[in-house]
């Protein structure tokens, strides 16, 4: 019972002496308005430095990235080729040399991976003019051949009209979903496209739905396409050297290891893999492709990193000059506290406190213009802004380490006056 | 009292000032070092990334212009030139006909090629078709032998100059000249071997080469090849007008008729530079920004300093009024002690850079030139006097009864 009282009282004093630190720390900050003014000054553009470039990073960085997710929710790939591979021409030709993936392999795994919600292919069947009555694009209008499923799989939501169906499959029908910007390409004066005729490399598809906008990377389009069945396709642009992407959905996040593992299994049992060998296809999600690509950006990362926090050194230590300039002219002060009982630990904390204050205002404003400076590079990129939560926090705790860091110094040696010295100072 | 006079005891006083607060000068002075020291790395890295890109690319002459169906960089789309007609080796020998005679033109075509002497193979050589001006055009030293004749050219006989990678595996010892090697099955004699150049941007390997006549060429390795046309035009100054020459000329050749776009493009090293210099001056703009940061920080540091030694040298500046001292002369004593720390802050920083930038020379041909050690130096007494004036003013301009009063 009494060590309780004991611990409640002494927090208290704790408490206490911390506020008390905190008031004369603010009371020295503002009977010197210029200097004060000036040093936080410093640390403002220091943590500026810092913040407007990791702002401006992660603009980039998310913009890459929103460009490299196009997948939906707990979706992976497969595919014979790697997103992204370094292993030259002898790579390649490993890569070369697997079979394809084809339709039938799809249709196996469908009813092999019980546990995966949907399984879907695509493949990108030409680049070319689209026309429809009305007018007719560049020719860099892309078509793509999928199943029904690989709608939810990619995340393409129907804005208008259906989506198209097994039995469109099925009969391998001439229809076709129409990407967003290309449907304002092809029907500039509005109108529902629904049941016009598209004609694309000489054949007509129906218009049988039209997708919601996707954004694009750096303001480019990315739904400037077509999607019409894939059995269509295939009959139309061959199905030989033609490899399939597969898009496999689990059903959530907790499922989706073993969709991965029993889609792996399934598909190795498919293409006749030998046990031991490597796999002949290559499985990669969205957060993988970003795995990869942060792994290649991170050197420049914390090289910038590291330029950009350059400046809040060296207004670390115009703190701490200024805080040696402080103490030596509140040498009387410090020693009046010391002759009415401030012990050592007091007057540490009152100048760390005061550092530490003076970063932290600093710091705040800093942080506030580091993430305006940084969105200006959002505005450039036609990117949308953010704002990275973590660097701020990141950029106000550096800010406190930085005061503590440079202010100890002044404050073990303020701390460390001879109290009887320091009375007779003048 | 005059003005020398004035600078030396402003000097003197200053010095003095630093010595006797030597922690506090020490730090101001690390402020700017690190200021200095950064801005320094910043701008030597950058020079040597333009000096590296210059060098990489001088394989392409100044005065050399290709034409080509293509331009090196078009924002144009591509389905607007996809349909552009080859240059053929017609093409190209009725442009010599009409070309301006102080110009030297060849005809050049690449391709990929295995390489065979007895029992060496070289695979991935760039087997170039060119025509007997080539070695003046490209600017191409041999180290022994001759380049390809006009003769040989003409009819198209099987002969070829190799380049260094080429003679130097295939000869090590002795001379290539007389030799005859295989290019895929067609045996051909060596009349010359090229001096070494290097790499082109860091990528292609110009000395894994080899020039066979043009004309054997489209008759041995590529049925109707297209062609590249190369120009020198050999005058610097009008390079822009020459080019403009060129393309009358070959808009002739392609019988264009007035107000068709030209169907095919006139490349030059400029486009290189350009393109180049739009990314290297982003760059840069941004580096020279965040390290300039922490200099102004370090410039924010020595006002603040200065204000405070201002403040404790109030009554030393009320007695040098006192006994007559002028509003110049205190001005210029603060201003003096601002730009010493820069200055020393400057060498320093530039004592520290230097080694640091000759490590840096084994990624980037880096080294700190004179520029930027006068630009660093310069930019450090400008810090010094930007930053003293404001504290330097305050003490000109005090009022000598209220300082002496000041305690």
């Amino acid at each position: 019972m009494l060590m309780t009282t004991n611990r409640a009282k002494n927090l208290a004093v704790f408490r206490a002496e911390l506020w008390e630190s905190f008031f004369m720390a603010m009371q020295a900050l503002a009977a010197h308005k210029l200097r004060s003014a000036l040093t936080l000054l410093g640390v403002m553009v220091g943590v500026f430095s810092i913040i407007m470039v990791m702002t401006a990073v992660r603009v980039l960085q998310n913009n890459i990235e929103t460009g490299l997710s196009e997948l939906g929710a707990h979706t992976f790939t497969v595919e014979k080729w790697p997103a992204i591979s370094f292993e030259g021409p002898k790579g390649w030709e490993k890569y070369r040399r697997r079979k394809n993936l084809r339709l039938q392999h799809v249709r196996q795994l469908r009813d092999q991976a019980t546990l995966a919600r949907s399984v879907s292919a695509e493949t990108w069947l030409w680049s070319g003019e689209a026309s429809s009555r009305y007018a007719t694009t560049n020719p860099d209008a892309g078509l793509t051949g999928v199943t029904p499923e690989a709608f939810a799989a990619k995340n393409w939501i129907v804005e208008d009209g259906r989506a198209l169906l097994n039995s469109d499959l099925e009969s391998a029908r001439n229809v076709c979903v129409l990407g967003n910007s290309l449907k304002k390409k092809l029907f500039p004066f509005g109108g529902s496209p629904l049941g016009q005729a598209v004609k694309f490399q000489g054949a007509n598809y129906t218009v049988v739905g039209v997708l919601e906008p996707k954004g694009g990377l750096f303001g480019q389009q990315q739904d400037n396409f077509l999607a019409i069945p894939i059995t269509t396709g295939l009959n139309r642009y061959g199905s030989e050297r033609r490899s399939l992407a597969i898009y496999v959905q689990a059903w959530s996040q907790q499922d989706y290891d073993d969709t991965v593992e029993q889609v792996r299994g399934a598909l190795r049992a498919i293409r006749k893999v030998p046990p031991g060998e490597e796999d002949d296809f290559e499985i990669f999600s969205n957060d993988t492709l970003i795995q990869q690509f942060r792994g290649l950006t991170l050197a420049v990362r914390v090289g910038v990193a590291i330029i950009s926090s350059i400046a809040l050194v060296a207004a670390g230590i115009g703190i701490m000059n200024i805080m040696l300039v402080s103490v030596t002219e509140r040498t009387r002060e410090i020693g009046i506290r010391r002759a009415i009982g401030a012990k050592k630990r007091h007057i540490l904390t009152q100048f760390i406190m005061e550092a530490v204050a003076i970063c932290e205002v600093g710091g705040v404003i800093g942080v506030a213009l580091g993430i305006l400076g940084g969105n200006a590079a959002a505005i450039y990129f036609k990117a949308p802004p953010v704002i990275p939560v973590d660097w701020m926090l990141f950029g106000l705790l550096i800010c406190s380490v930085v005061g503590i860091v440079f202010g100890t110094y002044p404050a073990f040696k303020a701390a460390n006056l001879d109290p009887i010295e320091s009375l007779r100072y003048e | 009292m005059n003005f020398l006079t004035e600078l030396r005891e402003g000097l003197a006083i200053s010095w003095d000032a630093l010595r006797a607060n030597k922690m506090r000068s020490g730090l101001t002075t690390l402020g700017i070092v690190i200021g200095i020291v950064t801005v320094t790395l910043m701008g030597t890295a950058i020079e040597g990334l333009n000096a590296a890109f210059l060098r990489s690319i001088s394989a392409i002459g100044t005065d050399v212009l290709y034409i080509q169906k293509f331009a090196w960089f078009s924002d144009e789309p591509w389905w607007k030139i996809r349909n552009r007609r080859e240059i053929w080796l017609a093409d190209g020998r009725s442009f010599m006909r009409q070309a301006n005679p102080a110009w030297k033109v060849c005809l050049e075509s690449v391709s990929i090629r295995t390489l065979k002497y007895k029992q060496r193979t070289a695979t991935g050589v760039i087997l170039i078709g060119d025509t007997e001006e080539a070695a003046v055009v490209g600017g191409l030293n041999l180290s022994e032998g001759r380049f390809l004749s006009a003769a040989e050219v003409d009819g198209a006989r099987p002969v070829c100059v190799i380049g260094a990678d080429l003679a130097r595996s295939f000869f090590p010892q002795g001379s290539a000249v007389g030799n005859k090697i295989r290019i895929d099955n067609a045996s051909f004699e060596v009349v010359g071997a090229i001096e070494k150049r290097g790499k082109f941007l860091g990528l292609e390997n110009l000395d894994n080469t080899c020039y066979v006549p043009v004309t054997r060429f489209a008759a041995g390795f590529v049925f109707r090849p297209g062609i590249r046309i190369t120009v020198k035009v050999g005058d610097l100054a009008n390079i822009e007008d020459a080019k403009e020459e060129v393309r009358g000329v070959m808009r002739k050749v392609r019988r264009l008729a007035p107000g068709d776009p030209d169907d095919f493009a006139v490349n030059s090293q400029e486009a290189f530079i350009t393109t180049f210099n739009r990314m290297s001056r982003v760059i840069a703009s941004v580096g020279l920004f965040i390290t300039g940061l922490s200099l102004f920080v370090g410039g924010i540091g020595i006002m603040n300093i200065m204000f405070v030694s201002v403040a404790e040298r109030t009554r030393e500046i009320g007695i040098r009024k006192a006994i007559g001292a002028k509003r110049r002369t205190i001005l210029i004593q603060f201003l003096i002690e601002a730009s010493t720390i820069c200055l020393l802050g400057g060498w320093i920083g530039l004592a520290i850079a230097f080694p640091i930038s000759k490590v840096m020379t084994r990624l980037l041909p880096a080294s700190m030139s004179i520029t930027v050690v006068t630009v660093a130096l310069l930019v450090s007494i400008l810090t010094g006097v930007l930053a003293g004036l404001f504290p330097a003013w305050r003490a000109a301009r005090m009022n000598p009864v209220e300082a002496l009063r000041n305690e």
